[in-house]
């Protein structure tokens, strides 16, 4: 992607050109900084920080402080809740999904890219299908299934049985666009590679394991990031079958909270807001060419 | 096939194939199927073998028309989806182009900073906007235009001027995390123009503008309409972000609802109406699969197919 074609063109245009272009970027970005960085300020302040020139801050630790404590309100009898329990379900969901979705999809993936097999065709043209499919069209039948599946193993209400569910379930969303990523990655690895091991006689299995999955290894890091950060941004998964058996998670809590705002102090918010954000960027921070990369490897094919 | 190959594809696609019955195929089936039957309040037992036929799609059309919810979530979805496409698809090519110019270092930095609403949690993203359009002087646009005297009073923007006012807060809010979509397409497609084209237009004394018309343009071609059909599917069904905004009050609860929205408050809203809910999804189905059929011509799947070496 990085070829020299970029940097030459932008060695030809002139300063006073890419100072104006620069200056009509930062100019239309002034939306996500403004509110980004208000949220961030806000949760570090006595009150919530609207003008942009900060003359509303009175710094301040007691969000933080109150938000880890699990408690909404500054006073000490206010209602409290259980945050550990809600980042442990937020990151297991996040973590289940990652690592489902990219073992499926690494297999998935060496299939379609290596070996030739009736239906490969419509197996692999389905999978752009289903990653353009409508989500909300599903989630009625998700859920249907849900229900008769609990209902005939007698496990509606159990917070495993949802837990799991939520995780298979938001997980194959992401599989075709993985798998896809991962086709990417196989076709660009030399045939040859493993030709001569596969004429010695190993197996299928063993030529993916010991030769094709280490070297994918900056695919699997980019597609782990990537389906990690799908499951720790959803909402609706949580919303519709963790949420109505008592099973908090940051997404719902804060659904929550900012639907019952006027009782609520409106910077504990920011604060949990701000640190529901954290790993989104941290991610971005240490990882942001894997992260365009995979945005871009993944729809070019 | 052998019976070592049968089971050597079952263990690479097995659990890709379980995992695409069990949560696609399995739930379309079913969605179709509820659409044709009374199902209500999630009572499967009951209403499960109650089959009504086309009843549900009469319905459908018949509140389409008449009831004030559904007759405006059809219009807003109308303009919603245009409006937020045009801007998606011009923002997008206008944000490529632009990095494309730019140093390395700097233009990353804005093409991260633009990716950053796409991956941002999606309660935390609807909080942003929460604060940002809330109605009282600690939203930030009434903070802004207050303090620059452009307004006395603070203003209710979701209700300001309906639906006027709602539906600039959808197609803002959509259209900040549409745009990098296009964006990212366009920008690796631009990089990927031979080095060779640029230098020769160059060469011959090609300004800025001739260079972004004659050469860059003319190759984006097929990247524009594969933007345009994929954005118009994923603002047709989008709905996450919308329905924050609409239990929060941000938006309108009349004119905030498009149809994608519809199906999900009908199905696990007050109403638990699962047989017309279905019914909505269905539509969208269709629509999707239309969609998602030209989007996979305009990939080119047939070059991208071709038969792999892998087989000895």
């Amino acid at each position: 992607m990085a070829g020299p074609a970029g940097e030459v063109l932008a060695a030809t245009v002139s300063r006073r050109l890419k100072i104006v272009i620069a200056l009509a970027l930062l100019t239309a970005s002034t939306p996500i900084l403004l509110t980004y960085g208000l949220l961030i300020i806000s949760s570090f302040s006595e009150n919530m920080v609207t003008d942009p020139l900060l003359r509303d801050l009175s710094p301040t630790l007691s969000n933080w402080i109150t938000f880890l404590q699990g408690r909404l309100t500054y006073a000490p009898e206010g209602l409290e809740r259980n945050v550990v329990e809600m980042v442990v379900v937020t990151l297991v969901v996040a973590l289940g999904v990652a690592f489902t979705a990219t073992l499926v999809s690494l297999l998935a993936a060496y299939s379609i890219s290596r070996m030739n097999f009736r239906g490969r065709r419509v197996f692999t043209a389905s999978l752009i299908l289903l990653h353009a499919f409508p989500g909300v069209a599903l989630i009625i039948g998700v859920y249907m299934v849900f229900l008769s599946v609990g209902k005939a193993l007698g496990l509606l209400g159990n917070e495993f049985y949802a837990l799991t569910y939520v995780i298979l379930a938001r997980a194959a969303l992401e599989v075709p666009m993985a798998t896809w990523l991962f086709k990417g990655f196989f076709d660009k690895i030399p045939w040859e590679i493993e030709w001569s091991a596969l004429v010695d006689g190993a197996s299928r299995v063993t030529v993916w394991r010991k030769i094709l999955v280490p070297m994918v290894k900056p695919g699997i890091a980019a597609v782990l990031i990537f389906t990690f950060l799908a499951g720790w941004e959803e909402f609706i998964y949580f919303y519709v079958f963790l949420a109505p058996l008592g099973i908090d998670s940051l997404p719902t809590f804060i659904e929550e909270i900012v639907g019952a705002a006027e009782y609520y102090q409106l910077t504990i918010v920011a604060a949990a807001g701000t640190f529901y954000l954290l790993p989104t960027i941290i991610f971005f921070v240490f990882t942001q060419k894997l992260l365009l990369e995979a945005y871009s490897g993944g729809l070019k094919g | 096939m052998s019976k070592t190959r049968i089971l050597t594809l079952a263990f690479f696609l097995g659990p890709a194939t379980a995992l695409v019955v069990f949560f696609f195929v399995f739930p379309l089936i079913l969605t179709i199927y509820i659409s044709f039957t009374d199902m209500r309040n999630w009572n499967v037992e009951r209403y499960a073998n109650d089959i009504v036929g086309l009843k549900n799609y009469e319905a459908l059309v018949h509140l389409s028309r008449y009831d004030p919810k559904f007759e405006s979530a059809v219009i807003t979805t109308i303009v919603f989806v245009t409006v937020t496409l045009f801007i998606n698809v011009v923002g997008g090519l206008t944000l490529a182009i632009l990095t494309y110019f730019l140093e390395e270092r700097v233009s990353l930095s804005f093409r991260l900073l633009w990716l950053l609403p796409r991956m941002t949690p999606v309660a935390v993203y609807s909080l942003l906007w929460y604060y940002f359009f809330h109605s009282s002087n600690i939203g930030t646009l009434n903070r802004i235009f207050m303090s620059l005297g452009i307004i006395e009073e603070p203003i209710a923007w979701g209700s300001y001027n309906l639906p006027l006012g709602t539906w600039a807060i959808l197609i803002f809010v959509n259209g900040l995390v549409g745009v990098s979509f296009g964006m990212i397409i366009f920008y690796s497609a631009i990089r990927s123009i031979p080095w060779e084209y640029i230098a020769a237009a160059r060469v011959d004394g090609a300004g800025n503008l001739t260079l972004i018309r004659s050469i860059i343009l003319p190759q984006l071609r097929w990247h524009i309409m594969f933007v345009t059909v994929w954005q118009m599917l994923s603002l047709l069904t989008t709905y996450a972000h919308i329905f924050l905004l609409y239990e929060w009050g941000t938006i309108d609860r009349i004119w905030g609802q498009t149809w994608s929205l519809l199906v999900f408050t009908t199905a696990f809203g007050d109403i638990k109406r699962q047989g017309l809910a279905a019914a909505a999804a269905t539509v969208l189905v269709v629509i999707g699969i239309v969609l998602g059929l030209i989007a996979l011509r305009l990939l080119g799947f047939q070059r991208m197919m071709t038969i792999p070496r892998g087989e000895i």
